[in-house]
């Protein structure tokens, strides 16, 4: 916490609570402005862990029954919204037990020309789930000749999400749907996991990500981002992992979507 | 209560919405959809949950237990000649060899390959499936299916019966209209597009050799010989890999079969070699 | 001749032609008139009664318009029983598209899933076409305000001003006389008043044989559902002299 603001956790202020929820219109942190993001990558290259061999048989097994979070957790979702834009990330990894199968694997796919959903989970239900509802999107935009908004799409994947939970075999998917409306360009970015919650959030992450994220997001997150901004805070999520985190993600599919479109860039 | 077992399709997304979305039956409302394309259907045990029923009969506490044939090596890699399969063809049922020569090359046609993994059973059945599946494909649209088409059905298949102790892990690869392609496709129903892959409880072996003498440039003999000590180092790590290496090299005319050798022959041959140079 | 063909709905005759559904047109054409008008800033529906009698109990349900949801209100013409299924319907799949996807349906997609379930009607073997046309009135982020009208046939079109029921031919062409591109909601309302008056048959017309409903923006910007009381229709009848259009009519006559 920056200095100016209450030092301990057993005087915060109704005010400084507020701050932590990111909806809220005004910010009591406001007194120490939110830090200028520099432009420059600061990311720190960190030599990459070996892994420890015991464990190989056990788990390289064609039949694992891993269960799904504890692999989900390893993979990393992050979603900032900006002025007219929303930023994501997703690293490209698809590991199975301790091996890592593939790198450079696309973990997103376009809804419509204006929305993009990032994925993680249970393999095999992560590619089926998303591809089901890129389906249904690009029918409705057939049917009616009009595309569904972020809010509507977001709101559609959770009713089906819902749905699945209680059925014999549901979607073990944790997701973010990011977007903007064509015409304001206002982003929108909604956080959604598989018992069906969904958030409306101005930054979100998934997975073990999040333990190392989400404060850096607060800390340095403001409305109405430059895309240089936005992508500078990126990277300092993205160095942090890299320095903090256990697992090994060493690139990530980053992408802005806005009113022109989705489009993948390198940072 | 088993309804759903006769319509796997049910269990998968495409039934699923009451909104008036995609739905399986939008597509065939009189009947006329062509058959062909639908999941096979199987006799189940006349029990309320064949599924409980199938974990309790091979489950490690089981008396008398039915142990499912496992282990394996196999492994595929795209090069500038195309794709390089190489297998080993040892079969065991937990400490028990039970083959020595199993052949884990499935040929689904003469431009497709699929390799085996896990279950024996569920390999050679799925990716039969799928040869009938691409022959009709082929029949009614005059060309051949892309790599990229016919593993998604492979996937799409087996995805239908998720959780239901399907177990298999396997490379489908071919050259099509836009050259060579290897996908790798398992029971989860995951599916995967790289250059290479090695699959089952040696693959980390072979992936060590592997990935150390791996470049996209290698002669086709070179290649050959990669993809054979792979499975070798893997054999001589993993117990439950062994028998013969097969290797298979995969060509814009369709693949060719290079060789089946003994790894017994093969692990005195290379221990007489010099090691190669590190520096 | 003709029986061969109309017995079932979904036999053509020779002609080409369904007359199971051509006979449900009919029926409307006897049902007391609907008129629905786009104005600049809003729509007004009318609607005709044919029913009245002094022994009628005076019930709070209306006979001829509708609300489907916030943004969405019919007129109807036909038989009232058949109209009740699919208003029902109708609301539910509206409310269903809210539920699914946090807002509400697009208009023309409510008009598009009601005329899929009419066009059923038309098609499959044992069933009789509804005998109801619908006036849809509506507004979504889309398209603003919209008028669409649609028959037991499945077909629905946009208008700006148009009517259903009986004496359609007359109402028509004073829509089409005095429809002012752009006018205001109250123009548009006067308008309405002064086409039913002319065009009905009966010699006195009273709130007791109207119904009236406006759709328009609040304050809020939000969309505002206005059923006319019997009170207001009187008021309307008044302002708009309709005595004297029915004093007019009748010495034409």
């Amino acid at each position: 916490m920056p200095a100016t603001a209450p030092a301990t956790t057993t005087t915060t202020s109704p005010a400084a609570v507020k701050s932590m929820f990111p909806q809220a219109k005004s910010l009591s942190m406001a007194s120490s402005a939110k830090p200028a993001l520099s432009l420059q990558a600061d990311t720190k290259s960190v030599a990459t862990r070996s892994i420890a061999p015991e464990s190989i048989k056990s788990t390289t097994s064609t039949s694992t029954q891993q269960s799904l979070t504890a692999r989900a957790l390893f993979e990393v979702l992050l979603g900032i919204t900006g002025k007219d834009f929303v930023l994501t990330a997703s690293d490209d990894t698809c590991a199975r037990g301790i091996v890592v199968q593939k790198r450079g694997e696309d973990k997103s796919r376009a809804l419509n020309k204006n929305n993009l959903m990032l994925f993680t989970g249970e393999a095999g239900d992560t590619t089926q789930f998303a591809e089901y509802i890129q389906c249904n999107t690009q029918l409705y935009r057939i049917r009616n000749g009009m595309d569904l908004s972020t809010r509507a799409v977001s709101s559609y994947v959770r009713k089906e999400l819902a749905t699945s939970l209680r059925s014999r075999h549901p979607y073990t998917v944790n997701l973010l749907i990011g977007g903007v409306d064509p015409k304001t360009g206002t982003p929108e970015l909604y956080w959604l996991d598989y018992l069906s919650s969904c958030v409306k959030l101005n930054y979100a992450a998934h997975g073990y990500a999040s333990y190392f994220c989400m404060s850096t997001m607060d800390r340095y997150w403001k409305p109405e981002l430059s895309v240089e901004e936005a992508i500078s805070l990126l990277k300092k999520c993205l160095a942090e992992l890299k320095v903090r985190f256990i697992g090994n993600l060493p690139n990530f599919v980053v992408k802005i979507t806005d009113k022109d479109g989705i489009r993948e860039i390198e940072i | 209560m088993l309804d759903f077992l006769d319509n796997p399709a049910t269990l998968a997304g495409a039934n699923r919405d009451p909104d008036g979305d995609m739905h399986a039956a939008d597509f065939d409302p009189v009947g006329m959809a062509p058959t062909e394309f639908a999941h096979p259907t199987f006799s189940v045990p006349a029990i309320a949950d064949p599924v409980a029923f199938l974990k309790h009969q091979t489950g490690v506490d089981a008396k008398n237990r039915i142990k499912i044939q496992h282990g394996t090596t196999t492994l595929a890699f795209k090069f500038n000649h195309g794709v390089i399969v190489a297998v080993d063809s040892r079969a065991t049922g937990g400490s028990y060899i039970a083959s020595q020569t199993v052949k884990k090359v499935i040929e689904i046609n003469p431009y497709l390959l699929g390799t085996m993994a896990g279950g024996a059973a569920d390999c050679s059945y799925w990716e039969r499936e799928l040869g009938r599946r691409c022959r009709i494909y082929e029949l009614n649209n005059k060309e051949r299916i892309s790599v990229a088409a016919a593993s998604k059905l492979l996937a799409n298949m087996v995805y239908a019966y998720k959780g239901m102790g399907l177990s298999m892990g396997t490379m489908v690869t071919g050259w099509d209209k836009t050259g060579p392609q290897l996908y790798y496709v398992d029971s989860d129903g995951q599916r995967l597009k790289s250059d290479l892959f090695s699959v089952g409880s040696g693959s980390t072996y072979a992936y060590g050799v592997l990935d150390a003498g791996y470049k996209p440039d290698l002669t086709p003999e070179e290649a050959i010989d990669l993809g054979r000590r792979a499975i070798v180092h893997a054999t001589f790590r993993d117990a439950y890999s062994g028998g013969y290496v097969s290797v298979y090299h995969v060509k814009e005319n369709g693949w060719e079969f290079i060789s089946r050798t003994d790894v017994n022959d093969l692990i005195y041959q290379y221990q007489a070699e010099e090691k190669p140079s590190l520096v | 001749m003709a029986r061969r063909y109309d017995g079932r709905t979904t036999i053509f005759s020779p002609e080409g032609r369904l007359y199971q559904v051509e006979y449900a047109m009919e029926a409307i054409s006897h049902a007391g008139m609907c008129i629905g008008i786009l104005a600049e800033d809003g729509i007004v529906l009318a609607a005709e009664k044919k029913t009245t009698s002094k022994l009628l109990e005076q019930t709070h349900s209306n006979e001829k318009l509708y609300k489907l949801n916030d943004y969405m209100c019919v007129a109807v013409a036909g038989l009232t029983a058949d109209a009740n299924t699919l208003i029902h319907y109708c609301r539910n799949q509206a409310h269903g598209y809210s539920m699914s996807y946090n807002e509400p349906i697009p208009a023309e997609q409510l008009v598009q899933r009601m005329c899929d379930l009419k066009q059923g009607y038309t098609q499959y073997g044992g069933l009789r076409p509804f005998g109801v046309s619908f006036l849809y009135a509506g507004h979504d982020k889309h398209q603003g305000f919209q008028l669409y009208l649609s028959d037991p046939s499945g077909n629905y079109s946009g208008w700006k001003a148009t009517c259903i029921g009986a004496n359609t031919t007359n109402a028509t062409a004073l829509l089409k006389q005095d429809y002012v591109e752009g006018c205001s909601l109250k123009e548009a309302v006067s308008l309405a008043v002064k086409v039913l008056a002319k065009t009905m048959d009966s010699s006195s017309i009273g709130a007791d044989k109207l119904e009236f409903a406006t759709l328009s923006l609040g304050a809020n910007g939000k969309v505002v559902y206005r059923p006319y009381t019997n009170a207001d229709i009187e008021k309307l009848l008044n302002d708009e002299n309709v005595k004297k259009i029915i004093e007019d009519k009748e010495k034409d006559a």
